[in-house]
């Protein structure tokens, strides 16, 4: 990175310390420091939503996902909206009504104690390990592509938002996801328009999106479908998009701590309501945009040479193993290919600007077929990464992105857009700290440990409780360093909890006649299906909090009728 | 919590859930026609 870089990034992570610091002022009890003394206008809130949701990986990943796959990958959030209506109607007036600081005070009040501290349980496990891997996963790529020490790197993705999020709680998070979001559009937006620029004379937007599309990358609605019939394989898809999507938002907003606690700090369930309903229209264009980047980097690389590989760590690991001369082999056909591409390409913007719709779609099919033998090339190498056993994941797609910023944007961009990454990471990951905290203090603490202690007492145990949590996430990452990205195994990690979470609280809401211990038995063994079924089976891991969901509802209302039918509703 | 829940814009907070369904469908809608478009 030049010197200008370096000045962008050290400032744009500097200025947010000290705004956190700045904000950190609340009241010295526990409505201070996990709710913001329940003071926060909507907009607050909607900004706090989305920075907790949109992570480091969000923005690293999403261009990527075009760029290899097209933008179908926004279907994954078509049950957003949804969610959030049912989220006002049924979740928010009941959480409101109780003044509850955790999401699972609510299971004691309505069920028992253990169902209470099983399902606070299971999120801080599940949220605690994705928050650790959460630091991990953008600083693996960050430390390969500039060649940080990947320990320090974790360090200070995990650690210096320690500083704010333990001195002023909620509060300080929200005010600083709000300037952290405003620099990440920022840098989002200047990365695609600078895209744009980068094009050969000639080749506008309108143009730049005719290419995108017809090489496949616009696929922004996909239903799913093959010749055997639906693919339940498929990861994204609009079906999977919006019955998948819908429980896995309804999950993630309802029942984890960590977006729990954001719209609980709203200063009443108008600005709560306002906040989620806010974040129903807004997420999927927003979403939209990012992909678009990734959908135009990828004709950005139809006119220059594309890399065989976005990391190049593994690479340069697998010349110094007997594989090297297969990959020689496999760069010198990919170097015939460029070629070929640059001569297709040529003649491109001439076409363009004359209409010539025939000599158009003539030399896209050429193209078409060029960027088939890439992608095959792309595959050889990803068999050679993985046989050989070198360092470095055999999957590029979240390296595309950061790769071409590198390479291609001016100094002082490139320095901005690693700052995007790190706030994006912070945003999340200190939600996340602010959340495991509260639920630790709230359904632990105060539970089993020490019950009366004065406000200030909790106060201070609260903190300390913060910056365990932010300790622990960092030796998490530390420890994970070396078993690959592990984006995937954050998703995953999710949907084995998140399904059977919902499960209980829908049992909570809509099943009136069942009970603590049946709910309790039914969330373990709706556990034990959902992991079974994700080991025996190839089901994309989407569907996994749908049947979560709805197997903890099934086994409940059996329990409850069968087992536990002298027992009342509250055990 | 202050409880003032009255809905801005609209009297009820059920217009508000139809307007994040039906934009939402309506963005479905824009999106099918863009891969349409551009296929």
């Amino acid at each position: 990175m030049s010197t200008p870089d370096w000045i962008v990034l050290v400032a744009t992570l500097l200025s947010i310390i000290v705004y956190g610091i700045y904000r950190s002022q609340t009241s010295r009890d526990l409505d201070g420091y996990f709710l913001s003394n329940r003071e926060m206008p909507w907009y607050l809130v909607l900004l706090s939503i989305m920075g907790t949701q949109a992570s480091a990986i969000t923005f690293l990943s999403a261009p990527g996902q075009a760029y290899t796959d097209g933008m179908r990958f926004v279907q994954y959030y078509f049950g957003l909206p949804l969610a959030m209506v049912v989220l006002c109607i049924t979740f928010l007036p009941i959480f409101h009504k109780l003044k509850i600081y955790t999401a699972y005070e609510f299971l004691e009040k309505r069920f028992d104690l253990k169902t209470r501290t099983f399902t606070s349980f299971l999120f801080l496990v599940s949220r605690g390990l994705s928050t650790g891997i959460s630091v991990y996963a953008p600083s693996i790529i960050l430390s390969s592509l500039l060649g940080w020490n990947i320990y320090i790197t974790n360090i200070i993705m995990g650690g210096l938002l320690i500083i704010y999020t333990v001195s002023g709680g909620a509060k300080a998070v929200a005010y600083t996801q709000q300037l952290q979001l405003g620099i990440v559009f920022t840098g989002m937006f200047l990365a695609g328009y600078t895209v744009v620029k980068l094009l050969p004379e000639g080749i506008g937007f309108s143009d730049a999106l005719s290419i995108s599309g017809k090489m496949g990358r616009l696929n922004v609605i996909t239903t799913g479908q093959t010749a055997q019939g639906f693919d339940w394989t498929d990861r994204y898809n609009i079906f999977s998009g919006v019955i998948g999507g819908f429980f896995l938002a309804l999950s993630y907003f309802g029942t984890d701590q960590s977006q729990v606690g954001r719209y609980l700090t709203a200063k009443s369930i108008r600005e709560s309501r306002l906040g989620l309903l806010m974040n129903g229209l807004v997420k999927v264009p927003m979403q939209f945009f990012i992909l678009l980047i990734g959908a135009l980097v990828f004709v950005f690389y139809q006119f220059n040479p594309s890399p065989l590989f976005f990391n190049k760590i593994p690479i340069e690991e697998v010349r110094q193993t007997s594989f090297r001369d297969s990959l020689l082999d496999i760069e010198n056909k990919h170097a015939v290919i460029v070629e070929k591409k640059k001569q297709a390409v040529a003649k491109l913007p001439f076409i363009v600007s004359t209409h010539a719709a025939a000599e158009e779609e003539k030399v896209l099919i050429e193209m078409r077929g060029l960027h088939k033998e890439e992608e095959q090339l792309r595959t050889q190498v990803k068999k050679i990464i993985k046989s050989s056993n070198v360092k470095g994941e055999a999957n590029d797609t979240n390296y595309i992105f950061l790769r071409f910023v590198m390479d291609y944007l001016p100094a002082g961009l490139v320095g901005l857009l690693i700052a995007v990454i790190f706030l994006a990471a912070w945003g999340s990951i200190a939600a996340a700290l602010n959340s495991l905290a509260s639920a630790t203090m709230v359904d632990f603490h105060r539970k089993f440990f020490i019950k009366n202690q004065s406000d200030e007492q909790e106060y201070k145990t609260s903190r300390l409780y913060t910056l365990g949590w932010g300790i622990f996430c960092i030796v998490v990452a530390e420890l994970v360093t070396g078993m690959g990205s592990l984006i995937e195994a954050v998703n995953v990690l999710g949907s084995w909890f998140y399904g059977v979470i919902l499960g209980i609280f829908l049992v909570a809401f809509y099943f009136k006649r069942v009970g603590g211990n049946a709910v309790f038995w039914a969330a373990l063994a709706g556990e034990v299906l959902v992991i079974g079924m994700y080991l025996q089976t190839n089901l994309a891991w989407l569907w996994l909090n749908a049947i979560g969901a709805i197997a903890v509802i099934l086994f409940a209302v059996l329990f409850q009728g069968v087992i536990f039918r002298k027992e009342g509703t509250k055990a | 919590m202050i409880d003032e829940d009255k809905p801005p814009l609209f009297k009820r907070w059920t217009s508000w859930y139809y307007l994040v369904i039906g934009f939402l469908i309506f963005q479905i809608l824009l999106f099918a026609m863009f891969t349409k478009y551009f296929a």
